[in-house]
């Protein structure tokens, strides 16, 4: 089809052709086409089969309305492909069909209507009860639109957007535009949104004159280009709003263009203030088959030929109630097109300059006049035209039907953010009644329709939106008011709620193929309400999210209920107003994990590294995961682990020990200097929540370490537990700054005493004692003597810009020894053996401190320090029905069964915490949470694996620890 | 998600920036006469007023400290302890 090209409006490229598939065959369209504008360019005038009657649709608002574009593309079901930018290679499928678009085996249920009425599946499938399972199979079969392939793959790049502002103007029309030039006139800060490509609004795709010498189009150029150069206005176009919310958040996506890094994008606008200027959608017109492809509205079928330069017919009619049906009657005369007639719903009103204009070309016009059914089984062919009475119809030939009832305030931007809106007698549109804080409405959605109204409204708007950044004075703002109120005031608009027709084959919802007989049906049944009308017809529940139903339901509903204007109660719209791909609610997948200073070396060293919490961790050195040469290594020989990713904090101040008593179960004040002290912290109901070590480095001055896994929240604990009291101390993390190297086994002195100059021997360095030293003179180390594993051990504490040096000369002196890596796996298995606990692993969010049988760190005397936790363990200390941690070993030399497996026997008991087959002990073993009678050694313990059956494995508990009962190793 | 919190260190900021401390409740009770009704009654028990409440925060994204506001929940707006006081006077 040829385009027209030689129009100033147009927003295509005809000479660049842009490739797509459809139905398996080529197409062209051209750069700046729709996919939708490009199918119809090929001849393409039915796009989709309607959800229950599989009726044939076509394109009728240009603006994703109404579901009636609704296709797949690359692979996306449901996408509305009036408003998706064609893009090279894209592959376009028809969907909710059984044979062809053409012709769908499924059109003869439209037929059937009848024994479909408003709430069909609710009153029918659930008696008896026994058809549901079976009715909701074969529903399944023949309800929805398009279908995912299981298979699918999302591709594409999805990003976010936090941007601030200090106001925020949705809506790229003369209003919108207006008021940004005001504000950053101001000197503030504006971002922009316009869901079009361009900038413009109502005004971008007119010829028609808007003020002497200068058309709507050109107006609109004239605004955007001095937006455009605008420093402070942020532009962006394809944006859509998608929610307005309190405190002036607006959320929104907006569709990239070739030269973008994204193809969707997420955003998150905070602004002082907010201005809405979204603008009218129009209000369709209900009668006789309403929806026949060939039926378009006035704004759909102007920009179609403008825009895209497609002549959407040969012989027109027009069933309208606005003045733009007349300039758009004008402007396809001019292109080509024949007008049978022009039938205006309105008795008067009409700009007598457009009237003219008409009289001029010899087009029929027709006053008091309406559409009351279309002709034709898959287009339109003719249509019936009588008075607003229903007398004299008279039929009409034509294969395009402009059909209009008016213009409709775009009002969700207001709605949703909880601001209200009130019915207007005058106008006949909901209108902006009551809007949040620090948000205002500008343009037509106040029903504006005069040129300079609009973008005086826009200006005002801007005043006020500055007034609230302090930007404004009330002189300004009082000029801007007196401007606007020079302009003409919101014409009257066409009231009319439906030709005069029965309505059986009238659609008030086109994406839920409801009908006015399906709405009468609802109002008989009881349903007073338009929101209750909508859940049970489902009108404004599809894909259009009410823009085709959202105006005339209320209206419909009221005027079937013989109701005052006053009382029209509009639906409530919700957020995303447009659809939006979940794809860009997610936005992109960043990979974002900490590495210790170790990372790469151990990573050379064959290091297999896995996300725990935030960091990444070397937990294993070799391909055999049971990690048998790493265990077998620590404790016959030396091994060297990571340990950088512990929690470590140095906290000091007056009332440093006051903070430590509150949150650490222990008595710090008696913690000696050289010394090292055990301690678990608790929450208020007593739960173990984290274990570490503290030390004491001098008055008033503590560094203690924490689990990997709480280090980001442990100065939040500590300060919130202390937060009543004043107390003077202060907190650094230094879990980032310090790295930690743990250098475990027998041979583990023999190493370290080669790069130390104090002396190591057991007698002037013991067990849990803390020392420090210098390497080589420069780098400061804290050492401390634990036993995690449950062999001699250090634990270094240096700075993380020495950590590689350090780690380096463990290695050139642990050369001799064959010192190893050894990772957290082999870690694991080697304190489990040792029965020394990971909380997490061997505790639940339930578990508390003397369930793990670390009662013993509990000091009970200091009530004063009002230690977290300590309440709740007074008051379960004798509570016999707690789960309580024991060992375990499996029965008759059998495997060990896996982390998590169920303790049972008429019901679950308890689970297993860590289990292995330890080459250690030559046997299978654990430790496993049970409850308090399955607690005593000797106790047979059955256990359940998933998927086991009826099979269960067998273990004994046992004393702990499993591993050198005495504690020999690590002291000597 | 659309709401603000004014940190008395760093102003008005991003709700996504803070941590819920909960419901201010007062000082830690002294624990020599606590049952454990009256304890679990502290620690869980909230008033979950619709309408004004003071109530904790942490500037976790922020400058790390706690601080409450006075929060209309059915607003999701902060309002000014001035105005608490004023409304409980009338
Ligand atoms: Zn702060």
């Amino acid at each position: 089809m040829n385009r027209l090209n030689a129009l100033p409006t147009l927003q295509i490229d005809p000479s660049r052709k842009i490739s797509f598939i459809y139905r398996n065959k080529q197409y062209y369209g051209v750069e700046g086409d729709t996919v939708a504008t490009a199918l119809y360019s090929n001849g393409i005038r039915i796009f989709a089969r309607s959800l229950k009657y599989h009726r044939p649709r076509g394109i009728y608002s240009l603006d994703g309305e109404c579901s009636n574009t609704c296709m797949e593309v690359d692979g996306i079901p449901n996408v509305r492909c009036e408003n998706t930018l064609l893009k090279d290679g894209m592959i376009v499928k028809e969907q909710n069909v059984v044979g062809s678009l053409e012709n769908d085996r499924m059109s003869f249920i439209d037929k059937i209507d009848w024994m479909m009425p408003a709430g069909f599946y609710y009153s029918t499938m659930h008696k008896p009860a026994k058809i549901w399972p079976i009715a909701m199979k074969q529903i399944r079969k023949v309800a929805g639109l398009g279908v995912l392939s299981p298979e699918f793959k999302m591709t594409g790049k999805y990003d976010e957007i936090f941007p601030t502002a200090d106001v925020c103007v949705i809506g790229g029309g003369p209003a919108g535009m207006s008021a940004a030039l005001e504000a950053s006139d101001k000197g503030l800060r504006v971002i922009l949104l316009e869901s079009r490509s361009v900038l413009g609004g109502f005004f971008e795709y007119r010829s028609h004159e808007y003020k002497e010498g200068q058309s709507y189009h050109d107006r609109a150029k004239e605004l955007s280009a001095q937006v455009e150069g605008a420093e402070k206005i942020r532009v962006f176009t394809n944006a859509s709003m998608i929610g307005t919310y309190n405190n002036n958040l607006v959320t929104g996506f907006q569709i990239g263009g070739k030269n973008d890094s994204f193809d969707e994008r997420y955003m998150e606008i905070r602004a002082i203030s907010v201005i809405v200027a979204t603008g009218c959608i129009e209000r369709p017109l209900l009668f006789e088959n309403n929806e026949r492809p060939g039926i378009m509205q006035m704004g759909c079928a102007l920009r179609m030929a403008h825009t895209y330069g497609l002549v959407p017919g040969d012989t027109a009619v027009f069933s309208i109630g606005h003045d733009l049906g007349i300039e758009t009657a004008i402007c396809l005369h001019d292109l080509g097109v024949k007008i049978a007639c022009v039938a205006d719903i309105r008795k008067s009103g009409q700009a007598s300059k457009l009237v003219a204009q008409l009289t001029e070309r010899n087009i029929p016009f027709l006053t008091g006049w309406v559409a009351t059914k279309a002709h034709g089984k898959k287009h339109i062919k003719k249509v019936t035209l009588a008075t607003l009475e229903g007398r004299q119809p008279t039929n009409y030939d034509c294969d395009l039907l402009v059909a209009s009832a008016g213009l409709t305030p775009l009002t969700s931007g207001i709605t949703v953010a909880k601001g209200t809106v009130k019915y207007d007698g005058h106008t006949g549109c909901f209108l902006p009644d009551k809007m949040p804080a620090k948000m205002y409405a500008a343009g037509r959605i106040m029903g504006f329709d005069d040129a300079l109204s609009i973008e005086s409204s826009g200006r005002l708007a801007g005043c006020r939106a500055a007034l609230d950044c302090e930007a404004c004075s009330t002189t300004e703002l009082s000029d801007a008011k007196n401007q606007l109120d020079g302009l003409p005031d919101p014409a009257a608009g066409c009231k009319l709620v439906i030709a005069p027709v029965e309505g059986r084959k009238s659609f008030i919802c086109f994406d839920e193929d409801t009908t006015i007989k399906n709405i009468n049906q609802a109002i008989e049944k009881g349903f007073d309400v338009p929101e209750l009308i909508k859940r049970f017809t489902s009108a404004g529940t599809g894909p259009g999210q009410g823009g085709i139903p959202g105006h005339n339901l209320p209206l419909y509903v009221a005027k079937y209920q013989g109701m005052s204007d006053v009382s029209i109660r509009s639906t409530n719209v919700r957020p995303p107003v447009i659809p939006t791909l979940i794809a860009t609610y997610a936005g992109s997948n960043h990979s974002m994990f900490k590495r210790t200073p170790m990372d790469e070396m151990q990573r050379n060293d064959g290091g297999i590294f896995r996300n725990i919490g935030v960091w990444q961790r070397a937990r294993y050195f070799s391909s055999d995961l049971s990690c048998k040469n790493e265990i077998e290594n620590v404790r016959s020989n030396v091994g060297i682990l990571d340990g950088s990713t512990l929690g470590k904090f140095r906290i000091f101040g007056p009332d440093a020990v006051k903070a430590l008593e509150r949150v650490f179960v222990s008595d710090i004040s008696k913690i000696k200097e050289g010394r090292i002290k055990y301690s678990a912290m608790c929450n208020d109901d007593g739960c173990v929540i984290d274990d570490g070590v503290l030390i004491k480095q001098g008055e008033n001055d503590y560094y203690f370490t924490t689990s990997t896994g709480r280090a980001g929240s442990t100065i939040e604990w500590i300060r919130y537990h202390t937060r009543y009291d004043d107390w003077d101390f202060h907190m650094v993390n230094l879990t980032d700054s310090m790295g930690v190297i743990n250098l475990s086994g027998p041979n583990a002195r023999k190493v370290l005493e080669k790069i130390v100059d104090i002396d190591m021997s057991n007698t002037a360095f013991g067990f849990s004692e803390y020392k420090e030293f210098q390497l080589d003179s420069t780098i400061p180390v804290r050492c401390m003597r634990l036993g995690f594993v449950g062999e001699l051990s250090y634990e270094l504490h240096v700075p993380s810009s020495y950590m590689k040096t350090v780690w380096l000369m463990l290695g050139e002196a642990g050369k001799e020894y064959n010192i190893q890596n050894f990772g957290v796996e082999a870690q694991n298995v080697l304190r489990m053996e040792k029965c020394h606990i990971i909380l997490g692993q061997e505790s639940e969010q339930r578990t508390n401190l003397l369930d793990v049988g670390l009662g013993f760190l509990w000091n009970r005397n200091k009530t004063e320090a009002k230690t977290v936790g300590a309440v709740a363990l007074r008051q379960a200390e004798n509570d016999q029905t707690r789960l309580k941690l024991v060992a375990f070993k499996m029965e008759n030399k059998g495997r060990a069964p896996r982390d998590g497996a169920l303790i049972v026997d008429k019901k679950v008991r308890g689970y297993i915490c860590t289990a292995r087959d330890s080459f250690t002990l030559k046997e299978g073993v654990g430790m496993a949470l049970v409850e308090g009678d399955l607690s005593k050694n000797g106790t047979r313990l059955e256990i359940y694996e998933d998927e086991c059956g009826d099979d269960r494995i067998y273990g004994e508990v046992v004393p702990m620890p499993l591993y050198d009962p005495k504690g020999i190793r690590m002291k000597m | 998600m659309a709401l603000t919190i004014t940190c008395p260190i760093c102003g008005k900021r991003n709700g996504y920036e803070f941590r819920f401390g909960g419901e201010e409740k007062g000082p830690r009770p002294v624990e020599k006469d606590l049952t454990p009704q009256s304890w679990c009654d502290y620690v869980h028990m909230n008033n979950c007023v619709a309408g004004v409440q003071e109530e904790w925060w942490f500037h976790k994204d922020g400058c790390g400290s706690w601080f409450s506001i006075y929060r209309d929940t059915t607003t999701n707006y902060e309002v000014e302890k001035m105005e608490v006081a004023n409304n409980e006077q009338a």
